[in-house]
C-alpha cells in the first residue's frame, strides 16, 4: 500500500432534512434507494419535493418502485448514473438559492454527483451525502483522464490509456474519485504485488 | 509619529485626501520609500495608528478601497464620528504630506470565488470594500451586482464613483426618499451558487442575514463584515502575569492597543471581537468586566475566564491575565 489510512476518502453523513430548504433534491442510485425512501417519509408533509433515481447499480438493488410510491408524480428515473448527471446539471442551472440536494449511493455516483453540485458552488451546509451499497472505488487515471468505475483490485489496467495503475489512498474531491497512477513507472514492468483493496 | 508605537507598522504618506461628502474623507497612503505596498485581495482592510497624545496610540481599522492591481498606494475613507475615542476626528485633521503608520492588509470578508453570481448590499461608509472587491469579478469575468443604500443624495459621491466605474451593476437607494431597501427583493429567486456580502450598519446586516434564512439561503453563501467603534470606558491597571509587567490602559485606548504600543505583539486579525484572535486567559480581576465582543459565548462571558483584548476591557482596578 502506497500510503496507509485514507484522510481523503469523505466522511459521509446521513441523510435528514435541512429545516430550511425550499425545495429538496433527492437524488440517489442503486442501493441509495433505501436512504432515498427514508428520507422522504421524514421531510415534512407539504414541502417542494423533486426525486431523481437512475437505475444502474454494481449490486443490482432497484428502489424505484418504492420511490414512486413515497413521491408520487415526482420521481424520474434513468438508466444510468451518467444519464442522471447530465440531468442534475439541468436542474441545478434552473434551481434558485433555497434548494437542499441529498445524494445517496454508491461512492462513484456520490463522487460524479458532486462533481455537478460543486459547479453550482454548493456547500456542505446545503449537500448531505450518505453512501450505501459496496465501497468499490472510482479511480480517476492522472494520465489520461478517465475514470474507471467500481475497482477492487489494487492493481488494475486503466480503460483509457491500458496503463497498469495503482490506486493510492487518495481521494479527489475535486475530481471525485482516488487517483490512479502508472505503477511501473520508476521501473518497467516492476509492479506492485497484486492485492484486494480494502475499499 | 513616536517609535514604538510603531512597532510592525509600515510607514506611508498622505499624498492626496479628497472630503467626497460633508463627513467622508478619502484618503491615498504610498509607501514612503516609495516602492510598493503589500499586495492584498479584495474585501482586505488595514489598520492605521494614531498617535492622539504621548499615551493615547490608537489603530483603527479600514477597509481599503483602491485597486488591488496597484499597490503603489492604498486608498481608504474615513468617516467622521463625533464623540468616540477622536480616531476619525485625527484623520480628518491630517493634511498632505503627513505621515502615518499602516499595518499590512488583512482579508476577512473575500469573495467566494467560485461563486455564480455575486451580491453585495452596502450601507453608508460599508461601500468602501465593493471597490477592489467588484475590481476583482470585473477582471474575472464574472456576474455581480451592487445595492447601496445612501441616506440622501449629498451623501452618495461615493455611490456615484462605483456607479461611474461598473455602469448599471450599481443600484443605488436613498433611505431618506424611499425608506430602507427591499432586501427581500435582492434576495428572492436568484441563481443557485449566488453569494451575498453585506457590509454596513449591524441593523442592515441583520436585516439581511434575517431575509437570507427566510428564502433558504444557508449561511455559507452569507458574508458580512462591520467595523464596531470602539467603546471608552474607564482607565485600569493590565498585569501581564507571565512578564510581571503592569501597563495603563487609558480610557481611550484598548487592551491591544496598549500592548502593541508597548512592543508586544499578540496574535489579532478583525479588532473587532469577532474573529477570536486575540483570546486572552483572564487570571484576576478586581472589577467587572466590559465584554464586548461577539466572540465568547454568554457563559464565558458570565464567568470571566478569558476576555478579547482588542474591543473588551475593565471597568477600572486591575486585571491580570496570562500573558
Amino acid at each position: 500500500m502506497l500510503i496507509t489510512g485514507i484522510k481523503s476518502r469523505p466522511v459521509y453523513d446521513r441523510l435528514a432534512p435541512f429545516p430550511d430548504a425550499l425545495l429538496h433534491l433527492v437524488v440517489g442510485q442503486g442501493s441509495g434507494g433505501s436512504a432515498m425512501s427514508r428520507l422522504l417519509a421524514d421531510i415534512p408533509a407539504g414541502a417542494e419535493v423533486e426525486v431523481m433515481y437512475s437505475t444502474e447499480s454494481f449490486t443490482g438493488q432497484n428502489h424505484a418502485e418504492a420511490l414512486a410510491a413515497a413521491a408520487p408524480g415526482h420521481v424520474q428515473c434513468f438508466a444510468s448514473n451518467a444519464a442522471l448527471g447530465d440531468a442534475l446539471q439541468d436542474r441545478l442551472a434552473r434551481a434558485f438559492m433555497g434548494t437542499r440536494l441529498y445524494l445517496a449511493g454508491s461512492e462513484s455516483f456520490i463522487g460524479l454527483a458532486m462533481k455537478v453540485a460543486r459547479q453550482f458552488d454548493l456547500n456542505a451546509d446545503e449537500v448531505l451525502r450518505e453512501h450505501c451499497g459496496s465501497l468499490v472505488r472510482r479511480v480517476w487515471c492522472v494520465h489520461c483522464d478517465s475514470y474507471n468505475e467500481n475497482i477492487t483490485q489494487r492493481v488494475f489496467s486503466c480503460t483509457g490509456c491500458g496503463k497498469p495503475l495503482v490506486v493510492r489512498d487518495h481521494y479527489s474531491r475535486l475530481m471525485g474519485a482516488f487517483m490512479g497512477v502508472q505503477g511501473d513507472a520508476e521501473v518497467p514492468g516492476e509492479l506492485p504485488e497484486p492485492s484486494d483493496l480494502d475499499t | 509619529m513616536s517609535t514604538d508605537s510603531a512597532v510592525g507598522l509600515i510607514p506611508v504618506i498622505v499624498t492626496d485626501i479628497d472630503d467626497v461628502t460633508p463627513d467622508i474623507r478619502v484618503l491615498r497612503l504610498a509607501p514612503e520609500d516609495g516602492h510598493y505596498l503589500p499586495g492584498f485581495s479584495g474585501g482586505s482592510h488595514i489598520t492605521v495608528g494614531i498617535d492622539l497624545d504621548a499615551e493615547t496610540h490608537l489603530r483603527n481599522a479600514y477597509s481599503l478601497m483602491s485597486s488591488p492591481y496597484d499597490t503603489s498606494h492604498y486608498e481608504i475613507a474615513v468617516r467622521r464620528v463625533e464623540g468616540g475615542r477622536g480616531g476619525s476626528r485625527f484623520i480628518h485633521s491630517l493634511k498632505p504630506g503627513d505621515r502615518l503608520g499602516v499595518s499590512s492588509p488583512v482579508n476577512l470578508f473575500p469573495i467566494q470565488i467560485h461563486g455564480k453570481l455575486h451580491i453585495f448590499v452596502a450601507g453608508g461608509i460599508g461601500i468602501t470594500p465593493l471597490f477592489p472587491q467588484l475590481e476583482e469579478l470585473e477582471r474575472a469575468g464574472a456576474a455581480f451586482e451592487a445595492h447601496v443604500s445612501c441616506r440622501r443624495p449629498e451623501d452618495a459621491s461615493l455611490a456615484h464613483r462605483l456607479a461611474e466605474r461598473f455602469g448599471s451593476r450599481v443600484h443605488v437607494c436613498y433611505t431618506s426618499q424611499s425608506g430602507r431597501q427591499d432586501f427581500r427583493a435582492v434576495l428572492a429567486r436568484r441563481p443557485l451558487g449566488s453569494h451575498v456580502y453585506v457590509c454596513g450598519p449591524a441593523a442592515m446586516i441583520s436585516e439581511v442575514r434575517a431575509e437570507a434564512r427566510g428564502l433558504g439561503w444557508s449561511a455559507s453563501h452569507v458574508h458580512y463584515e462591520q467595523f464596531v467603534e470602539q467603546k471608552t470606558g474607564k482607565a485600569f491597571d493590565l498585569t501581564l502575569a507571565r512578564s510581571g509587567v503592569t501597563l495603563r490602559v487609558p480610557a481611550q485606548v484598548s487592551p491591544l492597543e496598549v500592548l502593541e504600543a508597548n512592543g508586544i505583539a499578540i496574535p489579532y486579525l478583525c479588532r473587532g471581537g469577532a474573529c477570536g484572535q486575540c483570546e486572552t486567559r483572564v487570571l484576576q480581576s478586581d472589577t467587572a468586566l466590559e465584554h464586548n465582543d461577539v466572540w465568547l459565548s454568554d457563559e464565558a462571558k458570565a464567568c470571566n475566564s478569558n476576555f478579547m483584548p482588542c474591543i473588551s476591557r475593565a471597568d477600572g482596578g486591575t486585571l491580570i491575565v496570562d500573558l
